[in-house]
């Protein structure tokens, strides 16, 4: 029996693979931000308010709580059922994103799915201990990279694969730009000495994508701003890396049928991306930068939700 | 404390296993003697490895009637006990269920042409005048091979003397399948020394049966059609058996939404690469919710035109719209008749006796004897509507026979058989009696298309509630693994 991929099957599996890495990212960036803050001096008012930032949900946080301290903003971004980029909620949509397609795909993908659920919905209670919550977020970290595994080695490498694949990256390339922009604000009060927490600031943002041993393997000299920039925008072998992401995207969309428009979106967004001298941005321009390429990413979203998932009837 | 089958108790009433001596039934040797090597503790791991391999495996069901938006999803009940059936046993039930579900497509076919059983006053024409299923738009219409109801889900029960009866035959859009092949892949996970002393007749080419019958259903001229399953959608009760069937056959699962009719009364649906012809629809949705244009035109679920594209030839709905005239509780005390008629050979299964509330002597008999009846509305499943003469309230039966007297047509009565039972785990640990009795029901499903198929087995649903006879898992029911056995040696 020939197979055809349905407009709405191919949309639910391209949120299933951006939910998947919302969830993983967002796990991780709650771990690193909590390591960072354990070597930065006292007192550190800023410490959990940029996570808020990074995932583009101010006016909702700050409708919900007072405060962005700790409890609040882990709270927020681990288990609130209101807040729909939580990773329990991320996590939900992916398993009802699975369940919907789940006939489409190998065997037991739902089972790795509907494990990471049950063990997110158990584990990442509010109110964790420090411990507990690294320990969970870790759980979370390893069920997601273990049901990537699965899929890579055992999913027919398809037209469904392409489109998991490039919601995958999408979600990939917009966070790691949100990283960045958060991470570049500073973080502490005026008045401090700022020189030995910038490289902090920086080797945090490092170890968020998991990229640490990669730019000392890669670049091998200190860290530093201009470098760990141009290593996460521009670096082609770091899986992380935007211009990695961009790379990936482009082939996923060239192997779908119909693709010219989202290909079209996907050279433009790669050739802003590479537009600019990294070096020469103050904080402000970085920032602006950042934000553009945001937008760009969304415009592709909008080229692949266009053209694949809202096919004209007939 | 180890289960003694000497304590164990069905006083009355048919066990599948267990015979009143409590020596254990021809062939349920083995299996008793396992369960009741097994230690207290060892009896709940299994129970809860067969919960764990359950919820890891996603099998659930949706609940509505919760407070929930869309309802809950719950895991499915599952016993950890099998049902056992001999196979010479077997092979002669499914021989009566083909034979049966033959005469029941013979009548609708029947019924959308020349109507001559009504002609000839077997069947009162009546009934059929005033049946809610009865489709107008279907006279006339010629499907493949004359069937009309393809896949046809079946209860079975057994009575205190251990008779076998047809409670019913759902026509129309039966479930439970999936759950038949889950059931046994939990079982083999949970109970794997179990297979190695029985021959196990396997059920798993139900999907390649069901697939093979689809396909013997396409409009000529086209080698691999394109089969699709239409669901009403992720919030079905039966939304888990859709997607799996759909999985195992290599077809899509679609929703109406995914699905146009052309200008040329083909059907298409819509894919990444554009849109794609398709050929044959397994519809689980109910006729009504199946064209807007048709039927209901409230109905966001269905496909407007399908209805012109299927009268045209150019795509197959199974089962067919119309169908569910045959699956009427009154209807269904025709079915003997039926047989004769139609086949010319006596029926090899055997209704439940029956009474129709609509013929004055069997209505009086109904009226004054309520306490003991069941009494059934003609249109309703899942066991909804339903009145259990013996364990109601006065007013309850009062209420009935009101309804009764108003709307005839509308009921038939059959006497309360004392279903048949089978050991369940259901004691608590550590009390001597974890294994009790409770009442089961079969639903075996009958495959119709170029070729007849009958499951090796089916689905058999157990009532988990002490004494209760509903056994509709959106009524607190659970099931067993169902084995079709050759006896060893």
């Amino acid at each position: 029996m020939k197979h055809s991929l349905l407009s709405r099957v191919a949309e639910r599996i391209y949120w299933l693979g951006r939910y998947m890495e919302r969830a993983d990212n967002t796990a991780r960036l709650i771990n690193v931000n909590t390591n960072m803050l354990m070597d930065l001096p006292t007192p550190r008012p800023l410490g959990w308010r940029p996570l808020i930032d990074i995932t583009g949900s101010e006016a909702l946080f700050d409708s919900l709580y007072k405060e962005a301290n700790e409890r609040n903003v882990c709270r927020f971004l681990t288990s609130d059922a209101r807040h729909p980029s939580a990773i329990t909620c991320a996590i939900s949509a992916a398993r009802e994103n699975a369940r919907t397609v789940r006939e489409t795909m190998p065997g037991p993908t739902f089972e790795y799915v509907n494990d990471l659920h049950l063990f997110a919905r158990s584990e990442l209670r509010p109110n964790l201990s420090r411990g507990k919550r690294g320990a969970a977020l870790e759980g979370i970290n390893s069920r997601v990279q273990r049901l990537e595994g699965f899929l890579s080695q055992n999913m027919m490498h398809d037209a469904q694969w392409q489109l998991l694949r490039l919601g995958n990256r999408i979600e990939r390339a917009d966070m790691t730009t949100r990283i960045i922009d958060v991470r570049s604000a500073d973080l502490l009060p005026p008045g401090h000495d700022l020189a030995p927490f910038q490289e902090i600031q920086w080797r945090s943002v490092l170890g968020s994508l998991n990229a640490r041993q990669s730019y000392q393997a890669a670049i091998g000299a200190p860290i530093s701003r201009s470098l760990v920039l141009e290593f996460l925008l521009r670096e082609p072998g770091l899986p992380r890396s935007c211009a990695y992401c961009l790379t990936a995207m482009r082939r996923h969309i060239r192997s779908l049928p119909r693709h010219e428009a989202p290909l079209r979106a996907c050279d433009r967004t790669a050739a802003f991306f590479a537009s600019v001298d990294l070096g020469a941005l103050d904080r402000e321009s970085l920032h602006r930068f950042l934000d553009e390429c945001q937008m760009r990413l969304g415009q592709l979203h909008e080229a692949v939700t266009e053209t694949w998932f809202r096919v004209a009837s007939g | 404390m180890p289960v003694n089958w000497q304590q164990y108790e069905a006083a009355g009433l048919w066990d599948e296993l267990v015979a009143p001596s409590g020596r254990a039934r021809p062939g349920a040797g083995p299996l008793l003697r396992v369960l009741s090597r097994l230690t207290d503790e060892e009896l709940s791991e299994r129970a809860a490895a067969a919960e764990l391999a359950i919820r890891t495996m996603g099998i659930t069901f949706t609940v509505y009637d919760t407070g929930e938006p869309g309802g809950i999803d719950r895991e499915w009940p599952f016993d950890i006990v099998p049902r056992l059936i001999r196979k010479r046993e077997w092979d002669a039930i499914a021989q009566g269920l083909a034979q049966r579900v033959r005469a029941l497509n013979a009548f609708i076919d029947d019924i959308y042409h020349h109507q001559r059983i009504l002609r000839d006053g077997v069947v009162p024409a009546a009934y059929i005048e005033k049946s809610r299923e009865f489709r107008p738009r279907c006279v006339g219409i010629d499907p493949p091979h004359g069937v009309w109801s393809h896949v046809c889900g079946t209860d079975l029960v057994r009575d205190r003397d251990g008779a076998l009866y047809v409670l019913e035959d759902n026509l129309r859009v039966p479930s439970g399948v999936s759950y038949m092949l889950e059931n046994r892949a939990v079982m083999k996970r949970v109970f794997p020394e179990l297979f190695k002393d029985y021959i196990i007749h396997p059920v798993d080419d139900y999907p390649q049966r069901l697939a093979a019958c689809l396909r013997s259903l396409a409009p000529e001229g086209n080698d691999s059609p394109q089969i699709v399953v239409l669901t009403p959608g992720i919030y079905n009760s039966a939304y888990f058996e859709h997607a799996y069937l759909a999985q195992a056959m290599g077809a899509e699962v679609v929703e109406g939404a995914d699905l146009r009719v052309g200008a040329d009364d083909c059907v298409y649906m819509k894919t990444i690469a554009g849109r794609v012809r398709v050929d044959v629809i397994y519809r689980r949705i109910d006729d009504l919710f199946l064209d807007p244009k048709a039927f209901r035109p409230d109905s966001v679920l269905g496909v407007p035109g399908l209805l012109r594209a299927w009268q045209a030839g150019n795509v197959a709905l199974a089962n067919a719209p119309g169908c569910g005239v045959a699956d009427d509780k009154v209807i269904y005390t025709y079915v003997p008749d039926m047989v004769r008629y139609y086949l010319g050979e006596e029926p090899l299964l055997a209704n439940v006796p029956s009474y129709r509330c609509v013929e004055k002597a069997d209505r009086d008999y109904v009226l004054d004897n309520l306490d003991k009846l069941v009494v059934k509305p003609a249109n309703e499943s899942g066991g909804y509507g339903m009145l259990i003469g013996p364990q109601a309230s006065k007013r309850q039966r009062n209420a009935f026979a009101r309804a009764v007297r108003a709307n005839p047509r509308k009921y038939m009565a059959q006497p309360m058989l004392s279903l048949s039972t089978a050991p369940t785990l259901a004691g608590a640990p550590g009390s001597p009696d974890r294994m009790q009795p409770r009442h089961l029901d079969l639903r075996p499903f009958i495959l119709s298309g170029a070729e007849t198929h009958v499951t090796m087995g089916g689905l058999t649903r157990v009532a988990m509630k002490k004494g209760s006879t509903v056994v509709n898992s959106s009524q607190g029911g659970g099931s067993k693994d169902t084995w079709i056995v050759d006896l060893p040696g």
